[in-house]
């Protein structure tokens, strides 16, 4: 057995005091200043004008009422419905109803798609400067030596990114330097931010990157920028056409005495 | 699978499935480090260490069953006890390596 041979590094205490409590002090510092700078940079809800808030929530009037169908009796449904499905049809809730029909507004030179798009930008800035920042720091700073040792092995494949700046070919590659230390603190410190800041909190880099990869299951707004309102409301309109309706009472005599065993 | 009628006639809040989540998150978020931290002290080394997580996290996940779930998990999660157990498992795995790591580093140096 080749394995059997454990190698023994003995290192300075002081690492700990000098290289890894620091790293960890600065990414917890980091995860902080990161929330709260979020917290500054997001933009105050815009004013919407009257006509514009009154097509997005008449169009979610009509979304609630499908999704929630099955609490109104089938007369009740059936007035909204007469009254929802043709004002969709003949747009009467549009924001202008002259721009019916014409094609959407680029997105690059709609305003408020350019404010998203600057949403989007602040979050990326908030989310690259702090990583490439520390990244650069520990090297220039804390490569070249071996600070720990990893409880666990690794295959041979993270040798060249977990000893960076180490140019010893048999060391083990559990023993690592400072890099991976950082990378550790990236992953695992979510649970501290959690206490710190609370639950949602814009702390962790890993969580906004994923964030960053789907930005649609965000709360993002009702109309992207580049739809046509006037389409959404006939697919709406179209949607509330086709649902067969049932409500909660249908049978609940039966489920009731089922209920109570009478039977 | 919940059948839509089914959710319609017994309706979930979610406010109250959002609690119930997050109470659990902290949970796990908070043993895990410990787990972490006790591992670490104990110097377990690879496969021990991660059994130890799981044995850890099991006793975490009974303990909540019989507890704050007061073995009616169907009440408090809709998968039920599956749901309780495996949930933030490996979020807490990740906090788990963070402890573990550091502690064995500063009782092995």
């Amino acid at each position: 057995m080749a394995q059997a041979l454990t190698q023994t590094i003995y290192r300075d205490p002081a690492l700990f005091y000098w290289i890894l409590f620091p790293i960890t002090v600065v990414m917890i510092l980091t995860g902080i200043l990161r929330h709260y700078g979020t917290v500054l940079l997001q933009a105050a809800p815009k004013k919407e004008d009257i006509k514009g808030r009154r097509e997005t929530r008449s169009l979610l009037r009509g979304i609630t009422l499908r999704n929630n169908a099955p609490v109104l009796s089938r007369s009740s449904f059936q007035a909204r419905k007469n009254y929802i499905i043709p004002a969709y049809q003949s747009g009467q809730f549009l924001k202008d109803p002259d721009a019916k029909g014409q094609p959407p507004p680029n997105p690059m030179t709609d305003p408020a798609g350019m404010e998203q798009m600057m949403g989007m930008m602040k979050g990326n800035m908030a989310t690259m400067i702090p990583q490439t920042l520390i990244m650069s720091w520990i090297n220039s700073f804390f490569s070249g030596f071996i600070i720990m040792k990893l409880p666990f092995p690794l295959t041979i494949r993270f040798k060249s990114m977990l000893q960076s700046g180490v140019a010893t070919r048999d060391l083990d590659v559990r023993w690592v330097s400072s890099l991976s230390w950082y990378f550790l603190n990236l992953f695992g410190l979510q649970s501290i931010f959690t206490f710190i800041l609370g639950n949602d909190n814009a702390a962790n880099q890993m969580a906004a990157q994923m964030a960053q990869m789907n930005p649609g299951a965000g709360a993002g707004g009702l109309f992207a920028p580049g739809q046509d309102p006037d389409k959404m409301f006939q697919n709406e309109a179209e949607n509330l056409e086709v649902l067969e309706h049932w409500t909660v009472l249908d049978g609940v005599e039966e489920r009731l005495l089922d209920d109570l065993d009478i039977v | 699978m919940i059948d839509e009628k089914d959710l319609a006639i017994h309706p979930l809040v979610p406010e109250s499935i959002q609690h119930n989540n997050l109470t659990l998150s902290q949970l796990r978020n908070l043993s895990a480090s410990l787990f972490g931290v006790a591992a670490g002290i104990l110097g377990l080394e690879s496969y021990p260490g991660f059994i130890f997580y799981l044995v850890g996290t099991l006793l975490v996940s009974a303990l909540v069953y019989l507890f704050p779930a007061k073995r009616e998990p169907k009440r408090y999660f809709q998968g039920g006890l599956w749901e309780l157990i495996e949930k933030d498992v490996l979020n807490g795995l990740m906090s788990f390596v963070l402890t573990w790591t550091l502690f064995f580093g500063l009782v092995s140096a």
